[in-house]
């Protein structure tokens, strides 16, 4: 059970550095990608991000997350180049001015999720949820219920697949079938998937009740996320990134 | 520890009550092991005993639940659970974080513990279930088993004074399930906790738990210390639950010597029966 929202212990510098610190340099280089039009900038934004993934040695994972998002990317790449009607000409139907388009819409949307999944993937979501409490006075219930939510999905994709081999064994050829047959087979199994999962969810619900999740307060977490030196380098990077951004527009 | 009067319990929803008429009186310290057949009501009394019923599941509560002089309908859940601590059937919905740490840390730093004395607990906790090298591991990469022994060590970290286990040998093998009781059997007697387990290896309770109750559609069939149970055979057969073979075959052999023989329940005593007899 490996996907990619998981965990990877480490100990490099991305690692070590405040949750709130990392969670903040996501953020700029969202705000960036946003702000910026320069195709040059936002693939230096790229190469922020496949940087991040590396010094924090997650290569493997970044590349995976990479490669995920250059197919939903190149779907995008030749929507958007079709659909765009202004500029000359380049072949056919597609303009300069739409080429030019669709590269910033991919890079961008490359540019946005890498960290958001690298975040999590160098970041225990309870380090994550507890130093929001702690520094930026997240009320807890909030917190617990975004790390639940992302705690969840693995679960959910375990459930799902053993609902679908339990089909499986029962004839249904799941393995046959492509595209939106796929899809009308597996609709039906989102009845079961959510009756397990309401019914789970009200377990954990119970299980966190009787731990004591009525009782935590802000000060309850054992560990302590102070900011250092690393992460004063990291907020003057942001703002040089977010300097960037307003100048090479 | 734990007095239970004439106990009834009916779900919202559902005309049948899932407990009828339980009574059930434990002191501190005693080692309780719940049996019967699927459906006959073992869950909700764990669940009673918790105070998880009536607080979280709702419904039709009759007679009373006094756990270490709490009324569990008059005290919070909270109040409750800083007194029980229980382990639930389905492992996976009881784990809340994503590495082994964090789940231990989850109660201790909710109930307050001191921050001198959490390490100590986590480390007292982990030893104690034998997995102190999964520490920092993702619950994700652990096993069935290895996820068994991180929820107890999770709850056993709050150092409860009773404490409920909903078949906690359910995705163990039997060596591993000898080491989860046995692991009781030391909190049982270093620590004089009380013990109420519902299990369905019956082998394992007839040597570790000293008392049993035998539970059948939401009725107490016998309760009592285990030997005395375990003499009531033909009964726990017609329920559907197995007695241990040495138990079937002192019965055989008292039968056919038309001697007084008691029951056996482990392997010793039937040697020690057997030896007796052909003397």
């Amino acid at each position: 059970m490996n996907h990619v929202l998981q965990y990877i212990p480490g100990n490099s510098v991305i690692h070590r550095m405040n949750p709130v610190t990392k969670l903040l340099l996501t953020i700029i280089i969202c705000v960036c990608a946003f702000m910026t039009d320069n195709l040059f900038f936002l693939l230096g934004l790229l190469a922020v991000d496949l940087m991040i993934g590396f010094v924090a040695g997650v290569a493997g994972r970044t590349l995976k997350i990479f490669r995920g998002l250059l197919m939903i990317a190149a779907f995008l790449f030749i929507l958007q180049a079709l659909l765009t009607r202004r500029g000359t000409p380049v072949f056919w139907i597609i303009t300069d001015e739409g080429l030019m388009g669709a590269g910033r819409v991919v890079l961008r949307l490359i540019v946005v999720c890498m960290p958001l999944a690298l975040v999590l993937a160098v970041t225990r979501i309870s380090d994550l949820t507890n130093a929001l409490v702690q520094h930026l006075h997240v009320p807890y219930q909030y917190a617990f219920t975004l790390a639940t939510a992302i705690r969840f999905i693995p679960q959910f994709l375990e459930e799902m697949n053993g609902i679908m081999e339990a089909q499986t064994a029962r004839g249904v050829a799941f393995d046959q079938a492509r595209g939106l047959k796929k899809f009308s087979m597996i609709l039906p199994l989102c009845a079961p998937l959510l009756i397990s999962s309401v019914r789970r969810t009200d377990q954990t619900a119970v299980a966190a009740e009787v731990r004591g999740f009525r009782l935590r307060t802000r000060a309850s977490a054992y560990r302590r996320y102070t900011f250092t030196a690393l992460d004063a380098a990291t907020f003057l990077f942001c703002a040089l990134l977010l300097a960037g951004a307003i100048l090479i527009r | 520890m734990i007095e239970i009067q004439d106990l009834s319990f009916t779900y919202q929803d559902e005309k049948k009550p899932a407990l009828e008429g339980i009574s059930l009186s434990l002191r501190e310290g005693d080692f309780l092991g719940i049996i019967g057949p699927a459906g006959a009501g073992k869950t909700t009394l764990g669940r009673a005993i918790s105070g998880i019923v009536p607080h979280h599941y709702k419904g039709d509560f009759y007679g009373s639940v006094t756990v270490g002089g709490m009324d569990t309908v008059d005290s919070s859940l909270i109040d409750i659970s800083r007194l029980v601590g229980m382990v639930f059937q389905d492992v996976d919905s009881q784990i809340i974080c994503p590495t082994v740490e964090d789940e231990l840390l989850y109660g201790l730093e909710n109930f307050g513990i001191g921050r001198d004395e959490i390490p100590e607990r986590i480390g007292f906790a982990l030893g104690k279930v034998g997995i102190p090298e999964l520490r920092e591991r993702s619950i994700g990469s652990l096993s069935g088993g290895q996820r068994q022994k991180v929820a107890i060590a999770s709850v056993i970290a709050l150092k409860p004074r009773v404490l409920v286990l909903d078949e906690p040998t359910g995705e163990l093998d039997p060596q591993s399930s000898r080491q989860v009781f046995t692991l009781l059997r030391e909190l049982n007697e270093e620590f004089g906790i009380t013990i109420v387990v519902i299990e369905q290896k019956i082998m394992l309770l007839c040597e570790f738990a000293r008392r049993l109750l035998v539970l059948n559609e939401g009725k107490a069939v016998h309760e009592g210390e285990t030997r005395q149970v375990l003499s009531h055979a033909e009964d726990l057969e017609n329920i559907g639950v197995n007695i241990p073979r040495v138990a079937t075959l002192s019965r055989a052999l008292s039968r056919k010597t038309g001697k007084e023989i008691p029951v056996c329940i482990n392997l010793d005593e039937a040697e020690k029966t057997a030896r007796g007899l052909m003397a």
